[in-house]
């Protein structure tokens, strides 16, 4: 092998390696227990994001009275932020050490000096601490707290009339779903036609599951809407037709599956996973 | 002697007899035909100030035990504490229920929810104190507090503040009875029970504060049904209730229809099942038919059909009606 051939080898090999990508990792912990009393049900309001946005107002605060030279107000809003920040240190002991107090006060005595370039200056070493917490931890505790465990949430299964775990309905769902295709699949259309009846009546039974959390109709029809009813009619008609058409028929499942499951998957189920790994950990 | 005495005694407890009848002649007179022109300052003496500061349902209880009584057999009552909401709403925690569940003054927009007294659910203040009074549908001068007309009570729009898609329901149908016509039945009866108020107020229509709940029949819900070729169609019809049946906000409730079809020999060909709920947007409406057809696979000699009725808070299901069609 001539040094040209082994040259141009060991470029194809390079080329086909794996290319290390620079971008940062992300690490999702459960956040410490300590956090949970400020939120339901052991809180009645959800008091850490409530402080959250208190330290962000009198942040936002500075600068918008700076713009407007309202000075009184910059030192109000500089002496409340402090004020809060401090508050925010104490409330969850595991994340102490996110917070630094001096840059807060530095930060309200720049403020104070009415200098737009010297509040900004300062902004950013306090900044520097609010960020490091959020890229750490924004993610988990909106998965924890934010976002409805659907581990929680039990469904009557319309078939069995028995009330099972969510995670039990949708395998149950699933199979039902496998029923209509599979036998479809091999021209099994009565078959197929009794799954059907069996998949609707389940697949509908998750209108009354949104309700559960969503209080307006458009939510739970934009997972269980016209575009299902669509679909569940098209593929009845074709399933009681003297011979179905293969076609229309795996175009409504398509439809029932993009619009329906899909909806909900790409919305739901990332939370889901992440709050069930928590959940298994702590059994 | 003794005799002259006894006979003093007694003219004295029939002249006091008298006085006190004449008494409450006159009180009642003022009472309920004249009781602008009682001074207030005379009523003053006989206010209860704490009755004006939010009492609790059992204070309440004490003059309107008979409402009490009502209201405690109500789901009202329990708005907070059924199981079925504490499980539903995870251990109180869903923000979305707590304006209902709890609320402070309803006034015809969603309330907002109050901090005390969450146990008592939707209670006696709720429904009937605001801005520092005691409201209803009629102007009382109720010697321990004064009672404000507020014609609203007897108004569907009441009841919307919390039961708002069956209001919207109603409103679209046109029908006249309210839902107080239906739910709050009213009988001629005293407000207060408590002697001697009781006898110082008129009759008057009192609605019943159990809220009740419609027991649903075949004349309120109505059957079609025949066999076709091979198909077997139903037709269900609302006939009798203003709203969809069933109806709720956010609650669950369910009607369950089931069929069954059966063969010469009385063995069973095949069986199917609609689940009519508010949830699932398949309740029935008001005055409009619904159909439902179904395929038949084999001969089939008869279907039967029973339709049961599962209240948002609870687990058992009741027997509306049963019917038999053969072809």
């Amino acid at each position: 092998m001539n040094s040209a051939r082994i040259f141009s080898l060991l470029m194809v090999i390079i080329f086909f390696m794996a290319i290390p990508v620079k971008a940062k990792d992300m690490t999702l912990k459960e956040p410490p227990q300590s956090l949970s009393k400020y939120y339901p049900p052991k809180s009645k309001e959800p008091k850490w994001i409530q402080q959250m946005h208190k330290m962000s107002t009198h942040f936002g605060g500075i600068f918008v009275n700076l713009k407007e030279k309202d000075f009184k107000n910059v030192d109000k809003h500089a002496d409340k932020l402090v004020e809060e920040y401090q508050k925010t240190s104490e409330m969850v002991p595991e994340w102490e050490d996110y917070f630094d107090i001096k840059a807060a006060e530095a930060f309200a005595v720049a403020a104070k000096t009415h200098d737009m370039a010297k509040a900004g200056k300062a902004s950013g070493e306090l900044g520097k601490t609010c960020g490091k917490c959020h890229a750490e931890q924004e993610v988990a505790v909106w998965t924890k707290f934010h976002w409805p465990s659907f581990h929680k949430i039990k469904v009557t299964d319309p078939i069995s009339e028995k009330e099972m775990a969510f995670d039990d309905y949708m395998s149950k769902i699933s199979s039902s779903f496998k029923g209509v295709t599979v036998n479809f699949g091999e021209g099994q259309y009565n078959r197929s036609a009794k799954a059907l009846k069996k998949f609707k009546s389940q697949f509908m039974e998750l209108k009354s599951t949104c309700s559960k959390c969503h209080t307006t109709n458009d939510v739970k029809r934009f997972y269980v809407g016209i575009d299902a009813d669509t679909a569940f009619t098209g593929l009845a008609n074709e399933l009681n037709s003297e011979k179905p058409n293969p076609r229309k028929f795996w175009k409504n499942i398509g439809l029932l599956g993009k619009t329906g499951c899909k909806h909900c998957h790409l919305t739901h189920r990332t939370y889901s996973f992440i709050q069930k790994s928590w959940e298994q950990v702590n059994e | 002697m003794p005799r002259l005495f006894t006979k003093r005694v007694l003219n004295l407890l029939t002249a006091i007899g008298y006085f006190a009848v004449a008494g409450i002649a006159i009180a009642y007179f003022f009472i309920n035909e004249k009781f602008e022109w009682i001074p207030e300052t005379a009523l003053e003496l006989v206010r209860e100030k704490e009755l004006l500061e939010r009492p609790d349902a059992k204070t309440c209880s004490e003059c309107h035990e008979g409402i009490y009584k009502a209201w405690k057999e109500s789901r009202h009552s329990v708005s907070w504490i059924s199981k079925t909401y504490v499980e539903a709403s995870e251990n109180h925690s869903k923000a979305k229920c707590l304006a209902c569940h709890i609320p402070e003054s309803v006034t015809g927009e969603k309330p907002n929810p109050r901090l005390d007294r969450r146990d008592e659910g939707i209670y006696c203040v709720s429904c009937h104190f605001l801005n520092g009074k005691m409201n209803g549908p009629y102007d009382l001068v109720a010697p321990p507090h004064p009672t404000y007309r507020n014609p609203d009570y007897v108004r569907s729009s009441f009841c919307g503040s919390c039961h708002q898609k069956t209001y919207k329901e109603w409103k679209g149908t046109g029908v006249e009875d309210t839902c107080q016509n239906c739910h709050m039945p009213r009988k001629k009866d005293r407000l207060t029970d408590k002697l001697p108020l009781s006898l110082l107020h008129k009759k008057k229509w009192v609605g019943n504060h159990k809220f009740l709940h419609g027991d649903l029949t075949e004349k309120d819900i109505f059957l079609e049904a025949e066999f076709k070729d091979k198909l077997f169609n139903l037709n269900l019809l609302n006939k009798t209730v203003p709203h969809n049946v069933p109806s709720a906000d956010n609650g669950d409730p369910r009607l369950y229809l089931y069929v069954t079809f059966l063969n010469e020999a009385g063995e069973q060909v095949d069986q199917t099942k609609e689940i009519l709920a508010p949830q699932q947007d398949t309740a029935l409406p008001f005055n409009k038919k619904v159909s439902f057809s179904y395929r038949l696979f084999g001969l089939v000699a008869q279907a039967n059909i029973v339709l049961k009725y599962q209240p948002a808070w609870s687990k058992e299901k009741d027997l509306v009606w049963e019917k038999t069609i053969r072809p």
